[in-house]
């Protein structure tokens, strides 16, 4: 029973009672799993994938204490979800964490509406005003079962005026089953708040993940999200940034690395709407063997939004043959006292460069890594918290070597 | 001082003119009824006396063009035109063949004139050989017995599919496939007349070539097909005009531009497009669907050079199919929109053959209430190895009700390939106009200046005539645009 079948079945059991998440449901049927006509989606195909056999929230598996362990950061601060479930969850003063029902979902295209219509599992942030936190919050979705399972959340974090957080988020799962996360993450920011969130995307060849993050932002308020892509059979990852007020900065890290099969989406969108922002994109992918990548990044510039500066640069390594990268940087621009430029390479390690250090004695597989490390450094040098560094670097150069081996 | 003279003389000619082009000519015509079915594909075959194959050709494509929808996914709105509701054939009268351009109608010899090109002083002065096509007939050829000397063939595509049918067959279609969109299929089915050139091999050929295109009658639509083939070891240069007059209907202009590259050959294509724009509030002015395409054989190399500067609403994606290996495509543009003109414009590079080269150079100029939009795709595919792209789209902004876009699209499906892409948006600094009327230069002048500095990469790519008359056009186009 593909994914589609699975969802209506699921609809039988778990009617839906109220409105708004019928009209979603509703929506999601009519419109179906986006296919390559749907212009946001004409590099990234998931017809095989819901074609796989799949349950819908099936009951989990016991998760042993042992690798709960093994999947954290062990950071201080965690938010633990197993098999949906919110099981721990920090106390911290001036930030209230409850778990989240989305009682007015919205929702813009297929999944979102999917989103909106059954998801029921998810946490919720708020930081009240004036409160700085400067230990990063671990969130961790872990989940196990027997069969293909396909699991939403959708979670929702406020941030209060001249408030400041730090957020790792990660989802695992455990078992060697098909497991299709699609989560969705709001962001509101009040004016002159911070956040800085970070998606480890450490994910294994059985996790496929649509993920739509939405970030809403007022005036002064400041937000960077970092992507890490390091692995998954097939990540697509929707970023948007609404700039609500004057002088809002928003930031994008983006590192791909991706090996054998994997596929990877990031499409990023930032809508500036009013005057004086800025926004900063840099995305750096690195495809091995018959790894694939989309990038897709649009920046809006509204009519009347003057003095915006926006940059975005995507720079890509195919160090295979067979790995391939559609990529697909765009401007709209309605205002005229704007700087807006993007750019966009796709190429291979430099021979000069190679050669330079193999005449130092550096043989070609070490070079190669040297010299893909420095690539991707622009990047990894943006990140903050010392520990996502240390497993980028660790990830990277874990799949170089098989690679390169 | 004389200098300064000549700069005053083109501030007079920026402050003063409008679409200069603007007129219509009497020349009695031969149209057909309105509308568009089988009859009138058959009758457009029969008017230009067509064998069967050709006739057959129109048919086919006809059947196709009924099932195709008009495409919507360009970043333009415009009211869809009632096909329907336009005359697809109109030619001036003539009673006999002409022998030479003596023999020309008066009247029409008026219009070249007023056009600015005099054909007896082309003739004699710039070595240009050029065909003239008005409405939907070739009405004149120049040097035609010059080049035939050469075994170069110029001639309205008419001719050619009289007079060398095996190379029309061969190659028409070929590139641009009658299936292609829905106004490839709506050109096969009714075009009326256009070029054809043909190089023949190792020949370079001596002089530009050079066609002119003229919408002249009212509800009229214009559908010319232009075919250039340059075989192995050859080189031509070719250039494109067109002007329309001044009208408050939208009327459309749907070509098919097919150029082939053999082997080592070069194909430069160059056009300045003036179409009819429409006036300050979007009344009229022409609706501008091409489609241009080359193929590049082995070592060949086609670079396309436009600026864009009319049309309510120009669609046009000139385009290089890089088939063989170290094969060159190029494309070099500048296009500007101002009052409510709209373009999406841009180019296709697709990477076939290995080592092949591509360069995008593409300079977006908006003023008004305008909006241009860039649209490219780099298809590097799997075979072509170390081929190489360099992109750079770039806008300039004159005013904060216009809109600029770009939609690069990028492919790649190998590692040995290298592409860059490169956009920056942006508005003239005041600091650059300060500086420059610190210097004593006004700030027409100035901007004048600045947006020649800006475009001038596509500009040094024009043959010199083209390149003076395209520097004109910019300022025409852009003049009253800074407030």
């Amino acid at each position: 029973m593909g994914l589609i079948e699975a969802i209506k079945k699921y609809n039988l059991t778990n009617p839906i009672s109220n409105v708004e998440n019928s009209d979603a449901f509703t929506y999601f049927l009519n419109n179906g799993i986006p296919t390559n006509k749907n212009e946001e989606w004409k590099y990234t195909s998931l017809k095989q994938l819901v074609s796989n056999d799949f349950s819908v929230e099936a009951e989990g598996e016991e998760i042993s204490q042992e690798e709960l362990d093994k999947s954290t950061l062990k950071t201080e601060n965690q938010i633990i979800f197993l098999n949906g479930e919110m099981v721990q969850k920090p106390e911290i003063d001036g930030v209230s964490i409850t778990s989240y029902t989305d009682k007015n979902p919205s929702f813009e295209d297929a999944f979102t509406a999917l989103n909106a219509a059954y998801a029921k599992n998810g946490y919720r942030i708020h930081v009240e005003k004036n409160v700085h936190l400067n230990d990063s919050i671990e969130v961790i979705f872990l989940s196990k079962n027997t069969t293909n399972n396909f699991i939403q959340y959708r979670n929702r974090i406020d941030l209060n005026e001249n408030s400041s957080i730090k957020i790792i988020e990660h989802f695992k799962c455990l078992d060697k089953n098909l497991c299709f996360t699609n989560s969705l993450t709001n962001i509101n920011l009040e004016k002159s708040s911070n956040i800085e969130f970070n998606k480890l995307q450490n994910h294994n060849d059985f996790q496929i993940v649509v993920d739509n993050t939405i970030i809403n932002q007022d005036e002064k308020s400041y937000s960077t999200i970092n992507t890490l892509l390091l692995g998954g059979k097939f990540t697509r990852n929707n970023l948007s940034f609404y700039q609500n007020g004057e002088y809002c900065e928003s930031n994008m890290n983006g590192v791909v690395i991706l090996n054998n099969n994997e596929f990877g989406d990031n499409h990023t969108y930032v809508d500036h709407k009013k005057a004086n922002c800025e926004s900063n994109e840099l995305y750096k992918g690195i495809y091995l063997n018959k790894s694939k990548g989309v990038f897709n990044g649009k920046i809006m510039v509204r009519p009347d939004a003057q003095k915006i500066n926006a940059f975005q640069a995507n720079n890509n390594l195919l160090l295979s043959e067979n790995s391939s990268i559609n990529s697909k940087p765009q401007l709209e621009i309605y205002a005229d006292d704007v700087k807006c430029s993007h750019g966009c390479t796709i190429g291979q390690l430099d021979d000069d460069a190679l050669f330079y250090m193999r005449t130092r004695g550096i043989n070609k597989d070490d070079a190669k890594t040297i010299l893909t490390f420095a690539f991707a450094s622009e990047a990894i040098e943006k990140l903050t918290i010392a520990e996502l560094a240390d497993i980028t670097k660790k990830e990277m150069e874990k799949k170089l070597n098989l690679s390169l081996n | 001082m004389r200098e300064e003279l000549s700069e005053d003389e083109l501030l007079e000619k920026v402050t003063t003119s409008e679409y200069k082009y603007g007129f219509t000519t009497d020349i009695e015509s031969d149209k057909i009824q309105k509308g568009l079915n089988e009859d009138t594909v058959r009758l457009i075959s029969s008017k230009k006396n067509e064998p069967e194959w050709m006739l057959e050709y129109r048919l086919k494509a006809f059947d196709i063009w009924k099932e195709m929808d008009e495409p919507n996914w360009a970043n333009i709105n415009y009211p869809k035109p009632n096909y329907q509701d336009i005359i697809y054939y109109s030619a001036p009268k003539q009673k006999k063949k002409l022998n030479s351009l003596d023999d020309l109608d008066p009247e029409l010899k008026k219009t070249f004139d007023k056009l600015g090109i005099s054909l007896n002083e082309q003739k004699r002065l710039s070595g240009v050989a050029m065909d003239i096509v008005i409405d939907s007939v070739s009405v004149a050829t120049s040097f035609k017995d010059k080049l035939a000397e050469l075994g170069i063939i110029f001639c309205p595509i008419s001719d050619a599919i009289k007079e060398h049918p095996e190379l029309v067959k061969k190659y028409l279609g070929t590139v641009v496939p009658t299936r292609d969109n829905f106004f490839s299929a709506l050109n096969s089915a009714v075009f009326s007349d256009g070029s054809f050139c043909y190089i023949p091999k190792g020949v370079k050929c001596p002089m530009e070539l050079s066609t002119y295109f003229r919408i002249n009658e009212a509800g009229t639509g214009q559908f010319e097909r232009t075919l250039l083939i340059a075989d192995e070891d050859s080189y031509v240069s070719y250039l494109e005009g067109c002007t329309a007059p001044q009208r408050d209907e939208n009327q459309l202009h749907a070509a098919v531009v097919e150029l082939v590259a053999l082997d080592n050959a070069e194909i430069k294509y160059s056009t300045v497009q003036n179409w009819y724009p429409g006036d300050e509030n979007g009344v009229g002015g022409v609706f501008n669907f091409v489609t241009k395409r080359g193929v590049c054989h082995k070592n060949s190399k086609i670079s396309w050079t436009q600026v864009e500067t009319g049309s309510a609403v120009t669609w046009k994606y000139p385009s290089c199919i890089l088939k063989g290996d170290n094969s060159i495509g190029e494309f070099f543009s500048v296009a500007i929109t101002n009052n409510l003109q709209q373009a999406d414009t841009g180019t296709k590079m697709v990477h076939l053959g290995k080592n092949s080269k591509s360069t995008i150079i593409a300079k977006g100029i908006c003023a008004g209430k305008s909006n241009g939009s860039y649209r490219g795709l780099v298809q590097i595919a799997k075979g072509a190895k170390n081929s190489r792209n360099f992109s750079q789209c770039d806008s300039l902004l004159m005013g904060d009700k216009c809109g600029s876009h770009t939609f690069p699209y990028i492919e790649v499906k190998n590692s040995s390939s290298q592409v860059e892409h490169e956009a920056t948006t942006s508005k003239i600094g005041e600091d650059q106009i300060f500086y420059c009327n610190q210097r004593g230069i006004g700030t027409e002048e100035a901007i004048a200046l600045i947006v020649n500095g800006y475009c001038k990469d596509v500009l040094n790519q024009l043959p010199m005539e083209f390149a003076v008359e395209a520097q004109k056009l910019l300022e025409i186009s852009l003049e009253g645009s800074v407030g």
